[in-house]
């Protein structure tokens, strides 16, 4: 799953910095911070292998300045009132999406269920989380079937979307309930702490990334 | 060694699911439950795992089962699930983690193992089942036979005394079922009991000591592995069981391309985005009244073909002509249908009627009745598609495809988990079609299939 080469975060790492994301949202940094956060988010973004990716999140930072400062300002005032809040909201938002990217792309479900566990969090969430998370691959390739059967049932318009809810729900139910045996004839709901094969450390890639969150979030609250 | 005395069991507001059955398995044994579907063998299955009575709600039981000197209603299933594994019929719904390697722990994990311990079976996991090719994967990646071998390993590493397979092969093609047939003779060799219910048969020939033919919920007749795979041609199917030996002889294969009357494939390629090619100059044709077979391994493009020729992918290079005229891919989407192999996907209204019109909307009552009649559904048109059997949903889909007026239908994997009466009644359905003049290809693994409802055979 992972390329040998590429550095590796936590998944408690990864989601420290999505907190700390949403943080800094919210403070709203000094523009040279704010930069400062996004280049470290998108060169740690690259280290861990997904160079294009990081490219792309910089040129959208850019665009979005752009369409800040020199675009909207000669636009008539309709469309700029408009675009400025959509613009301002993306820009805020951008790290949160850079660091959720990641983690989606690059952090295997099963660590990040461990990480849940080793700080505690209740099993039932982790069960939710987990469930959900498998759930959506399921729905794309369902999905995926379904339309094909629309395309040759000659199925159009508002129909589609009954069309397609309908036969997924009932797909829901039977994988639900052939999921849950499965499950439980392999002993889930043993009461016995669960184990991992997986161990995980955070090493100094990860407190790099931690200490460099926390100064830039104290850096911006002090500032601010 | 596994006791079943004396039990009868009905699913919840049902009765004589099954009926007095009394079934010892001695250690290290391997039996096989066969029968025709609704036999109840299924439900031996779930009497040994505990999923009835733990799993089952508002059924009625009577009667003792134990596994492994547990009693099975009196024992927690996490407890049972050490001792007892069981792997399923359907792979896609057997997993919770999305990659392979977390697959193979998850049972243990769940036992709370020491990581060390787990670490160290998981690596005789993958030497005694040979799974290199099945390491860190995508499970979203693996093809059903990947599964299913995938699902068979993760029980493997769990190492209970009793595997319970039920239907394991149903959606697997003919090299995944010979792998599975080699993996219950490790099984046997080490020591441990295996019980398997199954359609498919062949693949046990030589490796099950006893077999138990089930019937209406009883256990009618009870075979050696010697005596049952030596039963007479016509009393095996007389108790509608599916062919003992692999089918063998062969059918012509396609015709080339250029028929003017029928489907007519002509230097076909297809792939997706800049990979290579799936397939590359395909040629070949189907007449009317003929039925044709796809066949090959998984991964060779069946699957793409079928899209292809339904006009739901593009092409690279090629034509496929119909009568001798051109179908371009939107053409194509209207002349031809497939048959899904989860026929679930393509029933959209909520009733048979209505469905019927949707298919057709200027359809007559008459039309769509007599359709109905045809393919013995005309007794369900106000029911709702999802009430009906499973071959009837799959007859119902042909209808709508038939009202419609598609030229072209193509069946895929339509007999995966039937028994014998089912698949025959699939491949009358099949020779009906072909007869009324419609070009009929079927994709599948099914040999017996092929050998009663092909004329000839396109191997991919």
């Amino acid at each position: 799953m992972n390329k040998p080469s590429c550095l590796h975060i936590d998944p408690r790492t990864g989601l420290l910095l999505l907190v700390m994301s949403n943080i800094l949202a919210f403070i709203q940094p000094s523009f040279p911070l704010e930069l400062g956060w996004i280049i470290f988010l998108c060169l740690l973004t690259a280290l861990c292998g997904c160079g294009k990716a990081a490219v792309k999140w910089l040129l959208v930072f850019g665009l979005i300045l752009c369409l800040q400062f020199y675009i909207l300002p000669a636009s008539p005032k309709l469309i700029a009132t408009g675009c400025s809040i959509f613009a301002n909201y993306t820009r805020r938002m951008l790290s949160c999406a850079i660091v959720g990217m990641l983690m989606v792309k690059r952090t295997p479900l099963r660590e990040l269920i461990v990480g849940l566990r080793t700080w505690h969090f209740p099993q039932k969430l982790i069960v939710a989380v987990s469930v959900t998370l498998r759930y959506f691959p399921a729905i794309r390739e369902e999905t995926g079937y379904i339309r094909d059967a629309m395309k040759l049932r000659n199925i159009h318009g508002l129909q589609k979307v009954e069309a397609l809810v309908v036969p997924l729900m009932i797909s829901a139910t039977s994988t639900a309930e052939e999921l849950s045996a499965a499950a439980v004839t392999r002993g889930i709901e043993n009461p016995a702490p669960k184990t991992s094969v997986v161990e995980l450390r955070l090493n100094a890639a990860d407190w790099t990334c931690i200490v460099t969150g926390v100064l830039f979030t104290a850096a911006s609250y002090l500032t601010s | 060694m596994i006791s079943i005395e004396n039990v009868s069991f009905g699913y919840s507001g049902e009765k004589g699911t099954l009926r007095d059955i009394t079934l010892r398995i001695k250690d290290g044994e391997c039996v096989l439950l066969c029968g025709e579907s609704g036999c109840g063998k299924t439900t031996v299955t779930k009497l040994i795992n505990g999923l009835i009575p733990h799993f089952t709600d508002g059924c009625s039981l009577a009667g003792k089962v134990s596994a492994e000197g547990l009693p099975v209603d009196e024992t927690e299933l996490y407890e049972l699930a050490k001792r007892v594994g069981s792997v399923f019929q359907n792979p896609k719904s057997q997993f919770f983690n999305l990659d392979s390697d977390s697959e193979l722990a998850f049972g243990l994990e769940n036992q709370g193992a020491d990581p060390a311990f787990i670490r160290t079976r998981l690596k005789e996991t993958i030497q005694n089942l040979q799974l290199t090719s099945l390491q860190g994967r995508n499970i979203f990646s693996m093809s059903g036979g990947e599964k299913q071998l995938l699902a068979f390993a993760s029980v493997y590493t769990m190492n209970p005394a009793v595997f319970v397979l039920d239907e394991p092969t149903a959606n697997l093609d003919e090299d995944a079922v010979t792998r599975l047939g080699e993996q219950i003779r490790l099984l046997k060799r080490q020591g441990h009991t295996v019980i398997i219910a199954e359609h498919r048969l062949w693949f046990l020939s030589g490796l099950i000591d006893r077999a138990v033919f089930l019937k209406d919920g009883k256990i009618a007749r009870s075979f050696t592995g010697a005596q049952f795979f030596s039963l007479p041609e016509r009393e095996r199917i007389g108790m509608g069981l599916r062919a003992l030996t692999p089918s063998s002889g062969s059918l012509p294969s396609a015709l080339p391309c250029g028929t003017a009357e029928g489907l007519s494939v002509e230097g076909l390629t297809c792939g997706f985005g800049r990979e290579e090619p799936v397939f590359r100059s395909l040629s070949f044709s189907a007449v009317t009244g003929e039925v044709l077979a796809v066949c090959g391994k998984n991964g060779v493009g069946k699957t793409t073909l079928t899209r292809c020729l339904c006009g739901l992918t593009r092409e690279r290079a090629g034509a496929v002509r119909l009568s001798g005229k051109l179908f371009n891919r939107k053409q194509r989407t209207r002349a031809a249908f497939c048959v899904m192999q989860d026929v679930n996907h393509q029933l959209f209204s909520d009733s048979v009627m209505g469905e019927c019109l949707l298919a057709d909307p200027d359809c007559t009552n008459a039309r769509a009745e007599d359709v109905l009649n045809l393919f013995g559904l005309l007794l369900f048109r106000d029911k709702h598609p999802m009430a009906l059997s499973g071959g009837q949903k799959q007859r119902l889909a042909v209808a709508t495809a038939v009202l419609s007026g598609k030229e072209l239908l193509i069946f895929d994997e339509p007999t995966s988990g039937l028994d014998y009466a089912h698949m025959m009644e699939v491949s009358s359905i099949i020779r009906k079609l072909a007869k009324e003049g419609r070009i009929v290809l079927i994709v599948t693994h099914d040999r017996e299939l092929i050998h009663c409802a092909c004329d000839r055979v396109l191997e991919l």
